[in-house]
């Protein structure tokens, strides 16, 4: 398992998918899955870094593998309680004139991963999905 | 690293990732267009919800003077991310032929 903290700011994407990729490539990990797997950790940073934009907090992401399953695990540190797998629904059957951009992240990282799983504790939100690979 | 730019026959060409963090980027360069229609997608490697927001807001604007946005050469990965987002229904994707 491998870990670090990184800066609220969108500005830190590059950092991140530089340190997944290095992970990806010590694991073996095939490209169609790196893709899901960096989408939707850009899903759930982001939404981290929208949603409590004055925390002074990094944000940890934890990366492992164990078998043919990754698991990347992101903790916001001193934030209020948000279970994303409760996240609503946004209506993809809407005509374009009723669409809306926004919602739809949460909503494709259920789609494509094997798993979503949501922890609160300590003031302490923790992000888990779990993805099987090749 | 993302870039966004018209190629030689107007169409629009990205290539690269497109991400939360470039979405600024390509949202000014769209805008910039009054008419922008096919959008080459052979070497964007990588969409996040971010640019999914690009490209509908983009596609909602052009609905306003009835045209909008072809995207062709995308991805397998990128086709089924704009599936399971709905845009297959508002949005002409397709190989580029």
């Amino acid at each position: 398992m491998i870990s670090a903290r990184f800066p609220r700011s969108f500005d830190a994407l590059d950092q991140i998918f530089e340190f997944t990729r290095r992970f990806y490539d010590a694991e073996g990990v095939p490209d169609e899955d790196r893709l899901v797997l960096d989408f939707c950790l850009e899903e759930i940073f982001t939404n981290c870094v929208k949603y409590n934009r004055g925390n002074p907090q990094e944000i940890e992401l934890e990366l492992d593998r164990s078998d043919d399953r990754v698991q990347a695990r992101l903790t916001d540190f001193d934030v209020e309680p948000y279970d994303v797998t409760r996240a609503p629904q946004v209506d993809i059957s809407l005509p374009l004139d009723q669409r809306e951009p926004g919602g739809l992240g949460l909503q494709l990282i259920r789609r494509l991963v094997d798993e979503l799983t949501y922890d609160y504790t300590n003031r302490q939100s923790r992000i888990t999905v779990t993805k099987n690979v090749g | 690293m993302f870039e966004i730019r018209l190629g030689d026959k107007g169409e629009v060409v990205c290539e690269g990732r497109l991400d939360a963090s470039q979405a600024a980027k390509a949202q000014v360069f769209l805008d910039a267009l009054a008419a922008p229609d096919v959008v080459d997608m052979a070497k964007l490697e990588y969409i996040s919800s971010a640019g999914l927001g690009v490209l509908l807001r983009t596609q909602k604007r052009l609905l306003q003077t009835g045209g909008g946005l072809r995207l062709v050469n995308a991805s397998r990965h990128i086709r089924d991310i704009f599936r399971y987002s709905g845009f297959d229904r508002i949005f002409q994707i397709d190989d580029g032929t």
